[in-house]
């Protein structure tokens, strides 16, 4: 059984009087420890695929199922608790709580969770050092650079220690040294600790990571590469 | 869970100084605003009732007529018939003492030119007990050098003020004529005469329970007895009870035996005048407490702006909570948290500057205003008013943040992370 299986998945939502069609019978398998990297043009459909992956959202039509969990079945606290255990997000904004330092930013997940405040904060700490920014655990988002947010992102992002990383355009707002970096890490974390990890990517530098690559054109699969 | 909630919330006050500050400074007049009134209103009450007690104690209660003291104002006061031997007669009473007033013709010395000065003058006839054992009565009158107050066993004595020992041209010494109903008729030697302060300030005697003016004539009961023998113009009556009586017994058998008698009054004891205090304060209570009301709103909206204002700025924060696993009541309760203790940070601050101004209001009362008879304002600092303004302060605070809290907490997750 796939970790993430998706068959026939239609998402449909209204935009002011119209339908947007963002998934049209999407099939989709992803097996435990993949690397695979999502492309394609914008309006194809990958955001929206993203946050069905990621239990975000469930779709219109089909099934989605996350570790044989069908999403559609699940009501919104169970959804939630599921993304909270399975699921780390890294986003290309990086998302973080401007109001909390590094440390705290790692934890949130972990509060949500009710994991004890001992346990939680030798985590965050040991997830920090693992992303090379043990020294800045006190600092807030405005203190660091574009790289370290990321990074606090990638540490927050495994927090729960999850079996898949959603990372939707990491290296979208980094320079490309700083992106070589943040895929290097996301790489070895996959490697490292078999995590899956699905990057959403216009990037091929960031697609040449990945075990294969799906492209999406008006919300279909158009192609599959497996990589060498 | 709830702690770290706390946390967050309270990292998110600090993280926007300017703008919690502003919605703190809104509760924070409100409660203010809430806390001086009422204080100062628990002061006067104070006052009021400290008043009382200093001049009934336990032991004392009054006879008036009964519908002066049910209109709720003493000052001129409705004159009453009152048989003194009933009253004396009624078991627990100790020491009774009255004040009459009449009008009466009153004739001094002659002047410089061998005029008889004379005219119609107030007169008012004091127990002589109302001077030793009822001193609390009748403020400290102070007497020009070389005179005395009326004293027990006087009978045709006078005391006037300084004006109107001017006006009859007579001084300590001299006699006037007091001309009662019928023929009766004293002559009465001036023993004293008030010095001008304490003609004007307290009001000679009666301490403001007649309506004594600078013209007023003191003289004994006893004399006001034989130039006037119905007694039919008594303004007040003071009881003291004897030691092992209750003094609202003793006044209840006091005001039956009179009206037996027929006589139209009321006996009240410090316990009536405390409750109608009451009466009176609680409709200023009422008043207080729609401002109390008005103000509270006004920082609510305040704070409920704020929450709005944070929840929109925070909407992506929203959706990366509930993307990394909060649900929507954690949400709700971090912005609940975060509203409350913006209501409560005002409402503490709130509280002490509330009590600051009481407090000032009092001092400045009791240093410049010159309040007669040595009256003062007490501070009352109420622990219950303090503990439920603390607790509204909170939940105006929390209720104002509900429908922003709600709002933010039902954003969906996908449309609040695609927030820009």
């Amino acid at each position: 059984m796939a970790l993430l299986d998706l068959k026939g998945v239609v998402k449909d939502y209204p935009l002011g009087q119209t339908v947007v069609h963002a998934l049209r019978g999407l099939d989709l398998a992803i097996e435990k420890g993949e690397i695979v990297a999502i492309m394609g043009p914008s309006g194809s459909g990958k955001s929206t695929l993203m946050h069905v992956l990621g239990a975000l959202d469930t779709p219109t039509d089909g099934t989605a199922s996350l570790e044989g969990h069908n999403l559609e079945e699940l009501g919104e606290d169970e959804l939630v608790t599921l993304r909270g255990k399975k699921v780390g997000f890294v986003f290309q904004t990086f998302n973080l709580i401007q109001s909390l330092t590094a440390q705290q930013n790692v934890e949130l997940p972990m509060i949500f969770l009710g994991v004890r405040k001992k346990a939680r904060a030798e985590r965050a700490r040991l997830l920090l050092e693992k992303v090379g920014l043990g020294e800045r655990l006190e600092h807030r988002p405005n203190e660091l650079s574009g790289g370290e947010r990321q990074r606090v992102a990638i540490a927050r992002a495994l927090a729960n220690n999850p079996e898949i990383i959603l990372a939707d355009e990491p290296t979208g707002n980094l320079d490309s040294e700083t992106g070589a970096t943040i895929l290097d890490l996301l790489k070895k974390l996959s490697l490292d600790e078999g995590k899956t990890m699905i990057l959403i990517t216009h990037d091929p530098d960031a697609a040449a990571i990945a075990g294969r690559i799906i492209r999406l054109r008006d919300g279909r699969v158009v192609q599959e590469v497996r990589n060498a | 869970m709830l702690s770290e909630f706390f946390r967050l919330a309270a990292q998110s006050i600090l993280h926007r100084k300017l703008r919690s500050l502003l919605a703190v400074l809104g509760v924070l007049i409100g409660i203010a605003a809430v806390v001086g009134l009422i204080s100062i209103g628990l002061s006067l009450e104070g006052m009021m009732k400290g008043e009382v007690s200093k001049v009934f104690g336990a032991d004392t209660f009054v006879i008036m007529d009964k519908d002066t003291f049910s209109r709720g104002h003493s000052s001129g006061a409705k004159q009453y018939a009152l048989d003194l031997p009933t009253l004396e007669n009624v078991e627990g009473v100790k020491t009774v003492a009255a004040i009459r007033q009449r009008t009466a013709f009153v004739q001094g010395s002659a002047g410089a030119d061998g005029k008889l000065t004379q005219g119609f003058f107030p007169v008012m006839g004091l127990s002589p007990q109302f001077l030793t054992e009822f001193k609390a009565f009748t403020p400290d009158t102070k007497l020009e050098p070389g005179g005395r107050n009326i004293a027990e066993g006087d009978l045709a004595v006078a005391v006037l003020s300084d004006e109107l020992a001017k006006r009859l041209n007579v001084a300590v010494g001299d006699s006037i004529l007091v001309a009662g109903e019928k023929s009766n008729e004293i002559k009465a030697s001036v023993i004293g005469i008030l010095a001008p302060s304490d003609a004007k300030q307290s009001q000679g005697f009666s301490g403001g329970m007649g309506a004594t003016t600078t013209d007023t004539i003191y003289i004994p009961n006893a004399a006001m007895g034989q130039l006037w023998p119905e007694g039919n113009d008594f303004l007040v009556t003071a009881v003291r009870i004897l030691p092992g009586y209750k003094v609202d017994d003793v006044a209840d058998r006091a005001e039956a035996a009179l009206k037996a008698e027929g006589s139209q009054v009321a006996a009240i004891t410090s316990s009536d005048i405390t409750s109608f205090i009451d009466k009176i304060l609680s409709s200023v209570s009422v008043f207080l407490a729609g401002l109390a009301a008005i103000s509270l709103v006004v920082g609510g909206v305040g704070v409920m702006n704020t929450m709005f204002t944070s929840v929109l700025e925070r909407t992506k924060d929203i959706g990366v909570m509930k993307a990394v696993g909060a649900k929507n009541r954690h949400v709700l309760a971090i912005f609940l948290i975060e509203s409350g203790l913006i209501g409560v940070l005002g409402g503490v601050i709130g509280i002490l500057a509330g009590l600051g101004l009481s407090a000032g209001a009092c001092f400045a009362i009791n240093t410049f205003a010159n309040m007669p008879g040595g009256v003062t304002f007490p501070f009352v600092a109420s622990p219950v008013l303090i503990l439920a303004t603390l607790v509204s302060s909170f939940a105006v605070g929390a209720l104002s943040g509900l429908w922003p809290a709600r709002r933010g907490a039902r954003m969906p997750v996908v449309d609040a992370l695609r927030y820009e």
